[in-house]
């Protein structure tokens, strides 16, 4: 049985695995997410991430191991799971025959709440998500970002103490993008415990306290975001600008022992710097003295694009 | 039935909405309409006056027999794709990860596809009520032939709502349905005319527990059913139960079937984790 108030843990997994006939979607995965925590789920399409939150939403179940929420079993309490998530999909089809308060009410209906708890609830979500105006307007009449806020709205009508996001910005354009990390930054101020996955790192890297990353069914990593900085120690990235090719430049940087990896965007090159910090000063001179023309050399802290990177690296053949 | 299932709530809306449910029903009635329209035109004009006293007798009949088919024919569609539908506009998920219980889920749309059924049903009373006025039918065998033709067609949604449990794609759960509700139809009457035609054959004649079999066979089906209930059919002597009217029998046949469709369909949504 739960005990559900004296817990800080609120998401618990351990030693889960799930099979697709023999495959191993996800393998082996322990996690544990505290009350309150914003907990991004990183990883590549493919990754496991979606199976993974499919177990905890309690629509499936795992082959191996024991997952839970709130101290509830999701194998054997899946109403009392259900009574505390709120489950936003992927991939997810809406009624479109509704008007968007019908199909909000349909869902309060679902989730117990009386007539006029519904009907306060479904003013509250639709308020937070900015969709009051659309209030009678027919489900199949909104963009595909506002169908987005109007399944999240969904998802927040019982008031859940904890919510599964999957993919919550994708497919969107830039500005539904940002108006749907807007509204995570206005959950994660609510104090609720989020898990949200995305593939696009920089989607989470504003408001996640505390990250896991999954590659090929493995999770690689999981905790606070500093404690996994913390134990990349060493790990520098050098933003350097060159003016016109950077061929010459990733060609002389590729020589270097000390820089182990270099990702370019257009004329700016991001590479990983192994070296004594007090060394960094030689590559630069090294860099002139192969005609390297540059009109940048910084030394920046590894971001969360760089800690995939470095703990993804050779995860996957 | 609760009727403040939220998903019957729901179905309701979307289903009574669109033009579906008015073309269903004024095709159904149309249909009804001119089918009888035209047979009481030939009727007319080549009838003895004796039996057009009497006109309700053959009318009747008629009328029953195109809207039992009607009904063999629509009611499968009617529930054949509540869950996979369900499964293929990806709604099933936030359904499932609700607390929606499986039995709110399974009497709010058996209940609503029961909707569409009450519907049609209710929209051939005006033409039912028009024969009867042509003489020669009894109100009480009109009502046992409404009932038989109900729950043939509660019959028919429940067990569609089951091919809908068992497969993803609507589509094929429709070709199912209307497989299973042509194969309990249309069976048992061949298996009876196979065993008649096995009985002509022998030398002694068919023995009575042979003629019951084919009997019993026939009690199953809803047009045999109806058939029993026109005036001057007799039942044959020496069957099994013959105190047993044929539209009981089938009506308690069909309601087994039924509880047996939808506990089937229960568990299946019971274990529905274990098969998404």
């Amino acid at each position: 049985m739960s005990n559900n108030d004296q817990t800080t843990s609120m998401i618990k997994l351990e030693n889960v695995t799930k099979y697709y006939k023999n495959f191993p979607a996800v393998n082996d995965v322990s996690l544990e997410i505290n009350r309150g925590e914003v907990f991004g789920f990183i990883g590549p399409n493919g990754a496991g991430k979606t199976t993974t939150i499919k177990m905890l939403a309690t629509l499936m179940l795992p082959s191996e191991g024991k997952l839970s929420i709130g101290g509830y079993d999701i194998e054997r309490e899946p109403y009392e799971v259900r009574r505390l998530i709120g489950y936003m999909p992927d991939s997810f089809g809406v009624y479109e025959d509704l008007l968007v308060w019908e199909y909000l009410d349909y869902f309060a209906a679902l989730y117990k709440l009386g007539p006029a708890q519904r009907k306060r609830a479904i003013s509250d979500v639709l308020e937070l998500t900015d969709l009051s105006i659309k209030r009678d307007s027919q489900v199949m009449s909104l963009s595909r970002g506002m169908k987005q806020r109007l399944c999240l709205a969904k998802t927040l009508l019982h008031d859940p103490e904890v919510l599964l996001l999957d993919e919550p910005a994708s497919g969107l354009d830039p500005h539904a993008r940002i108006e749907i990390r807007e509204l995570i930054r206005e959950l994660c101020r609510m104090g609720k415990t989020v898990l949200v996955s995305s593939h696009i790192l920089t989607e989470l890297a504003d408001f996640c306290t505390s990250i896991g990353i999954i590659e090929a069914g493995r999770l690689l990593a999981a905790g606070r975001i500093d404690d996994i900085t913390a134990n990349l120690a060493g790990h520098v990235v050098l933003e350097i600008t060159v003016k016109g090719d950077p061929a010459l430049a990733l060609e002389s940087l590729a020589e270097r022992p000390e820089i182990s990896r270099t990702t370019c965007d257009g004329r700016i090159i991001r590479a990983e710097y192994t070296g004594g910090s007090e060394d960094v000063d030689e590559l630069l001179e090294y860099l002139i003295r192969r005609g390297v023309r540059l009109l940048g050399f910084t030394r920046t802290e590894a971001d969360l694009e760089d800690i995939f990177l470095k703990i993804t690296r050779g995860a996957v053949a | 039935m609760n009727l403040n299932n939220p998903i019957l709530v729901k179905e309701m809306r979307t289903r009574m909405r669109g033009k579906r449910a008015f073309l269903v029903l004024t095709g159904y009635v149309t249909l009804l309409s001119l089918i009888i329209g035209m047979i009481y035109i030939i009727f007319k004009n080549n009838a003895p006056t004796s039996l057009l006293n009497n006109a309700g007798k053959i009318l009747t009949p008629v009328l029953v027999y195109v809207q039992m088919g009607l009904i063999c024919l629509m009611a499968p569609t009617f529930s054949a794709s509540a869950i996979s539908s369900e499964r293929e506009q990806e709604t099933f998920d936030l359904l499932i990860a609700s607390l929606a219980k499986p039995s709110t889920i399974l009497f709010g749309k058996v209940g609503a596809a029961l909707s569409y059924l009450v519907l049609t049903l209710f929209g051939s009373l005006p033409l039912i009520a028009l024969t009867y006025s042509l003489g020669g039918v009894d109100l009480g065998d009109i009502a046992k032939v409404y009932l038989v033709m109900f729950v043939a067609g509660v019959t028919y949604c429940s067990l569609s709502f089951l091919w809908s449990t068992l497969i993803r794609r609507g589509v094929l759960a429709q070709l199912a349905s209307l497989f299973a509700v042509i194969f309990l139809v249309a069976a048992m009457p061949a298996l009876a005319l196979f065993f008649s035609a096995l009985a002509s054959n022998f030398s002694s004649g068919p023995s009575s527990g042979f003629l019951n079999l084919v009997f019993l066979l026939l009690r199953t089906n809803p047009f045999a059913a109806i058939a029993s209930l026109i005036p001057g059919i007799p039942t044959p002597p020496g069957v099994w139960l013959p105190d047993v009217p044929v539209w009981a029998s089938q009506v308690l046949f069909y309601l087994v079937l039924t509880a047996l469709s939808l506990y089937l369909s229960l568990k299946r949504l019971e274990r529905v984790r274990k098969w998404m």
